[in-house]
């Protein structure tokens, strides 16, 4: 009995004596990458932060992307706070409205050299209130259209690029060269994003058209998806499903990156599924439409959680790892939101899977596109759309009395 | 001289000798049973009673602020949301589609695989292995057969000319698509089971009324069929409340689509709770769906004592 007290009083001492004296600090980072190649750099981040704060390291934490949001709730509302982390558009609004958000701009005010007027505006939208800065994009990344060249090649048809430098890339020419390449290839003419347009990217296969159309899904509050516009390019897209038969249709998979489709909307991320595929490929802008050029932007920020207990270390670590030079070294990755990293040689040929001129694409995409829609109640609006768009993609449906029917259900939750 | 030692020092020592041997054994009891007693309370009655708690406040995860709203999640899921009786009805005819169709497949399995034949392990493996398969793959595999066009079960139908739907596309196609493969899915449980209570049941009564000129038909009827009874209120009983609590394979298949048409009960909860955040809502529809559960248990219950 005394020798197991006085163990007991060792061990207590002991581990008093560890978290007291020591006074290094662990940083828990949330990310919902496990690539390697990422890892290694954030590590590196890490690593750099220690000239300045030698005692303090940083543990990432990898969540799949697909539970990602929902497992970083739960680890909030357990008590269980990360200090940092990465945050998804989509769950921008949700959490900043719900205050588990820090503001950052006491920290990347005070930040030495980090002039924050280097963020391009539009790039801000979603992380910012007024003074309030409630996360710091770390990817800004523009939908482009992945093409397979082979394919345009066999149907004997310009391809995107080439197009697009004659000025001739727009929504018409789109559709008329989908159905080029279904009739002489046998394959899809197109896929949207990951095959996923009519589940869980019903946002992502709207969108594009809608804005090119010069439409909004919405804006101020108000629904658009039955205004003209957007029910002009739906019904382009809802033709182009069910008459030209060229858009990989409902309940069939048409895998772009096999081979199955010859041109797919996706972000620049997906370069590097490319080198795989085995045919020859390209990315090309967005085709135009009556609104003009109108490219969309996906985005992810890195946020400070207020519930974390290390909140100014972490707001710090943030303005470390969004830095200029930070931020360059990252841009292979993850398209910057700094205007001039964007504008810089160092970005179009930071990506060694992209030739400088796409990668030129996807700079003029960052500094002219808007981003997605987000809104604080996403996870209703799009459960709300989610019924009456799948009655929307049916052979015999009534486009604008399906986009009709959206509008009725998502109007009292903008 | 084994007989000259105090019987005192062999015995074990009293520590407690004023505890009778009744409440000894009580105490050693409740002692043995502890550690699963505490799980019991710690994982199950307390979440349990917790819910019923949730259920009475507007609770947002994320903002982690709770009102107390009486039963106002109750009336608001029965009296005001229209989906919630979509929801309802949708699991009831996954349940009336899954329950018979199961049930009666299992059984005729069962009565076709429990004899003593050369291959009958292999036949009952195939059967019973889609019950270990990963939830995940069997989806994903289905998914596949079940696509519109390129599909396999359509091309197959197609081969004799008829137009299969868009299985997954359609709402009522759906609905019949995720029972249909749900029952191929967990069937092999309930063959087991059956294929057990055949077993037991002893042969000499069947070749007794074979004697007396019984049909096979006669013979399943009037005595297999009613001993089988036992075992066929529990597989009704389990394959209803597994019916009502379906979560995972709709997730996999459908998502609750197309146009909500297998929206179930289960995965409405995890919409509430796991993608809005709403726990207090998500936690009064919870309690709906165990009263329904509990309250159909015991009609089964009660239905089976009237019959016996």
């Amino acid at each position: 009995m005394k020798t197991t007290m006085k163990r007991m009083t060792t061990t207590v001492l002991a581990l008093g004596m560890m978290s007291g004296s020591l006074g290094a600090a662990e940083l828990r980072f949330t990310i919902w990458t496990g690539n390697e190649a990422h890892l290694k750099m954030l590590n590196g981040f890490a690593e750099s932060f220690k000239a300045k704060h030698p005692d303090v390291t940083v543990k990432y934490e990898t969540i799949p992307p697909g539970d990602y949001t929902q497992k970083l709730t739960f680890q909030l509302a357990g008590g269980n706070a990360p200090d940092a982390g990465w945050l998804m558009e989509d769950a921008a609004p949700t959490f900043a409205a719900a205050g588990v958000l820090d503001n950052l701009a006491p920290a990347l005010n005070k930040a030495q050299g980090y002039d924050f007027a280097d963020f391009s505006k539009p790039a801000l939208g979603l992380w910012t209130a007024g003074d309030k800065v409630y996360g710091v994009p770390f990817s800004t990344s523009p939908f482009v259209i992945f093409y397979n060249k082979d394919l345009f090649d066999k149907a004997g048809l310009e391809d995107p690029n080439a197009l697009a430098a004659k000025g001739q890339w727009n929504m018409a020419k789109f559709q008329e060269v989908s159905k080029k390449l279904k009739d002489a290839t046998g394959k899809w003419g197109f896929e949207f994003k990951d095959g996923q347009g009519y589940d869980t990217r019903i946002m992502h296969a709207l969108m594009p058209p809608i804005r090119a159309a010069g439409g909004d899904v919405w804006a101020n509050k108000q629904c658009g998806f039955d205004k003209p516009e957007a029910v002009a390019a739906v019904k382009q897209l809802h033709d182009m499903v069910f008459k030209d038969k060229s858009i990989v249709p409902p309940g069939e998979q048409g895998d772009y990156f096999s081979g199955g489709s010859a041109m797919t909307i996706n972000q620049i991320s997906r370069a590097s599924l490319m080198p795989k595929a085995g045919f020859k490929w390209g990315i090309a802008p967005l085709p135009t439409g009556a609104g003009g050029e109108s490219p969309v932007i996906g985005q992810a920020g890195i946020v400070v959680f207020s519930a974390g207990k290390q909140k100014e270390l972490a707001a710090e670590f943030v303005a470390h790892m969004t830095t200029k030079d930070n931020v360059a070294a990252a841009a292979q990755f993850f398209p910057p939101a700094r205007k001039s990293v964007l504008d810089s040689d160092a970005f179009t040929k930071s990506n060694n899977l992209i030739p400088p001129e796409q990668m030129k694409v996807v700079a003029d995409a960052i500094s002219k596109g808007k981003v997605l829609p987000a809104h604080e109640k996403s996870p209703q609006i799009l459960a709300a759309m989610k019924p009456r768009v799948d009655a929307l993609w049916r052979a015999n449906a009534d486009v604008e009395a399906s986009l009709k029917a959206v509008c009725t259900a998502i109007q009292p939750l903008l | 001289m084994a007989g000259a030692l105090p019987i005192r020092d062999t015995a074990r020592r009293e520590d407690a000798p004023w505890l009778t041997l009744k409440m000894r054994e009580a105490m050693e009891a409740w002692l043995f049973i502890s550690p699963t007693l505490a799980g019991f309370l710690i994982f199950f009655v307390g979440p349990l009673i917790a819910v019923v708690w949730y259920s009475l406040t507007e609770w947002n995860l994320l903002t982690q602020q709770a009102t107390f709203v009486g039963l106002d999640n109750y009336s608001d899921a029965l009296f005001r949301n229209p989906d919630f009786w979509h929801v309802i009805r949708n699991s009831v005819i996954f349940a009336i589609g899954l329950v018979p169709l199961n049930m009666a497949l299992a059984l005729s399995l069962a009565l076709a695989l429990s004899g003593r034949f050369a291959g009958v392990v292999i036949f009952r493996t195939v059967f019973f292995a889609p019950v270990v398969t990963s939830a995940v793959a069997w989806a994903i595999v289905w998914k596949f057969l079940l696509q519109g066009e390129a599909g396999f079960i359509n091309q197959m139908l197609a081969s004799i000319g008829i137009d299969g739907p868009n299985w997954l596309r359609e709402p009522n196609w759906a609905m019949a698509a995720v029972i249909v493969t749900r029952v191929i899915k967990m069937v092999g449980l309930n063959m087991i089971l059956y294929i057990a209570a055949l077993q037991a049941i002893p042969r000499d009564y069947a070749a007794a009324a074979r004697l007396e000129g019984a049909s096979g038909w006669q013979i399943f009827r009037w005595i297999i069929w009613p001993l089988l009874g036992p075992t066929t209120l529990v597989i009704m009983v389990i394959t209803t409340i597994g019916s009502f609590k379906v979560f995972d394979h709709i997730y996999q298949m459908t998502g609750g689509g197309p146009e909500n048409g297998t929206l179930v009960l289960a995965f409405y909860i995890y919409q509430q709770g796991f993608q809005f955040f709403d726990v207090g809502y998500a936690s009064a529809l919870a309690m709906i769906m165990f009263v329904v559960v509990m309250m159909l248990t015991i009609f089964q219950l009660v239905l089976r004592r009237r019959d016996t």
